[in-house]
């Protein structure tokens, strides 16, 4: 199922991404787990204009992954052992992004926040 | 600095659903796809969420010295706006025991919740309004699906007066990797409504033209940077005699909790200590007003752990999980000088049971629970309880 769900993934993105960098996988898996009221990791930091997958399960509820700027992304995050979100992600301006859950889901929602830094090229190792 | 930001190259989302269900996809590319959009859609099974969303319980006890008891214990409604990507508002609004009727016992209407929320900054946001004191587990993270148990722990009732919620405003962030805090300035507690048998729980004014003479200082810190585990410590500060102007009386609270899960392994703790300040010129005072001493203990103390294991394999769609809970909570730990301290205060409890989960959101809850006390005079409460609670 795994691997099925990858190809799905993968066509999808080259759908999605005209030109250039079909035939590129994501360089990077990074699964995230959603539960009331955190994100873990809360923190993810990627290098400037690569391809990395994000696969987001939920441990309780539905809940929301919205990145605050660079596309809208928001997405549902199906409830647990309802399958999984993947957002495909490839930033080209180093910077930190905000995501956050946008689905109400209890008395402290507000609290799901995380961090995506994007970091400049010449600055990764 | 969002604004000024540029997306290079393309963004794609999909949704990709369980082993069983039809592949159900959503490509998306730079445009902004809506949240309702997106999930698992293509299964006529998904959730379909309305403009609010609450959660509800509704439970049956029954003592085993006394009849049974039928309850629609919460009834509980939360409503967010978002005025931009800085400013937001969530709301939470509880009917208790289903029926409110003037001047009469029963039921309660409570505004749990209504703040604004200013985000500033990952490490530093300002909240204000009506607000969670933010002490323990189940006081901000209090779904009924999300704990076990048909009711609260005690230690979550008499120690920590959930759900303690009063008027203020504070900061609260992220300090990286994976810690965050909040620090908030809150109504303080009403000493007058201090009780021997259950502690802190009536003593919050609940933000209804709360007085202020002083303030209740509160905070907590976490860490939630490895998966599987949470883990706080918290505080609450504050002087409570603003009824009592003669003399003063404070309480002080310290708090510690960890939940951890691995595989189908669960287990949570709490630890909490509380210390109160004057006590005995409070004893003194509502004694000569009343003429019933109130009893009321220099220091609470209570703890809990419990285990748990889910016991259906993952590839089922169902979860159900079996529990147990041992507490340990002491409403009159330590007396004031010339106070003698009741042993019928001195308790603990075992609560076994299980939850099943017909949906993750909706839970079906059985358990029994001995409660058992020092004194060997009052009996001890023993019950069977079943309850339903939903998440929408
Ligand atoms: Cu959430």
């Amino acid at each position: 199922m795994r691997s099925a769900s990858l190809g799905l993934a993968g066509a999808l993105l080259m759908a999605a991404s005209p030109g250039g960098h079909q035939d590129r996988p994501p360089a990077r898996v990074v699964h995230v787990v959603a539960e009331r009221f955190s994100f873990t990791p809360s923190e993810i930091t990627i290098d400037e204009g690569s391809r990395v997958e994000l696969r987001i399960t939920s441990e309780d509820t539905t809940h929301g992954f919205r990145l605050i700027g660079p596309g809208d992304i928001d997405v549902e995050i199906p409830r647990r052992r309802r399958g999984e979100a993947r957002v495909v992600i490839e930033i080209g301006q180093p910077g930190e992004y905000i995501f956050e859950c946008s689905k109400l889901c209890g008395a402290g929602h507000g609290f799901m926040r995380g961090t995506l830094r994007v970091r400049a090229k010449a600055a990764a190792p | 600095m969002f604004l000024a930001c540029e997306v290079v190259a393309s963004i794609c989302l999909t949704a990709v659903p369980p082993a069983t269900g039809r592949p159900a996809t959503l490509p998306v590319s730079v445009q902004a796809p809506r949240l309702a959009q997106s999930g698992t859609s293509g299964s006529s099974n998904a959730p379909q969420s309305g403009p609010v969303s609450g959660y509800m319980d509704f439970h049956f006890s029954k003592p085993t010295d006394g009849p049974g008891v039928i309850d629609f214990h919460r009834f509980v409604l939360l409503f967010s706006h978002r005025f931009s990507d800085r400013l937001r508002f969530v709301g939470e609004l509880e009917l208790e025991h289903a029926v409110v009727e003037g001047l009469e016992p029963g039921g309660e209407l409570e505004l749990e919740q209504a703040y604004v929320d200013f985000l500033i900054r990952p490490e530093i946001n300002f909240r204000a309004g009506m607000i969670l004191a933010p002490v323990g587990i189940i006081n901000e993270r209090h779904e009924p699906p999300v704990f076990h148990g048909v009711e609260r722990p005690f230690v979550d009732t008499v120690i920590i007066p959930t759900t303690w919620f009063d008027a203020g405003a504070g900061v609260h962030g992220s300090l990286g990797r994976g810690f965050r805090y909040r620090l908030y300035a809150m109504a303080p507690l009403d000493a007058t409504e201090l009780r021997a048998e259950e502690g802190l729980r009536g003593a919050a004014q609940h933000g209804s033209e709360a007085q202020v003479r002083n303030v209740g200082w509160t905070g907590r810190l976490e860490y939630v940077g490895v998966r599987g585990l949470q883990t706080g410590v918290s505080f609450w500060r504050g002087n409570t005699g603003f009824n009592t102007p003669n003399f003063d009386t404070s309480v002080g609270l310290f708090e510690l909790d960890a939940r951890f899960s691995r595989g189908r392994f669960e287990a949570r703790g709490q630890h909490a200590h509380v210390f109160i300040g004057g006590a005995g010129e409070l004893n003194d005072a509502v004694g000569r007003t009343t003429g019933v001493n109130p009893n009321i203990a220099d220091q609470l103390r209570g703890s809990y752990v419990e285990a748990a294991y889910r016991v259906l394999p993952a590839r089922f769609p169902h979860d159900a999980a079996v529990f147990v809970r041992y507490e340990d909570f002491d409403t009159q730990f330590r007396m004031p000088a010339g106070f003698v301290k009741l042993p019928q205060f001195d308790r603990d409890a075992w609560v076994v049971g299980a939850t099943y989960w017909v949906d993750p959101d909706v839970a079906i809850k059985f358990d029994y629970s001995h409660v058992r006390s020092k004194s060997t005079v009052v009996p001890a409460p023993r019950s069977i309880n079943v309850g339903l609670g939903w998440w929408f």
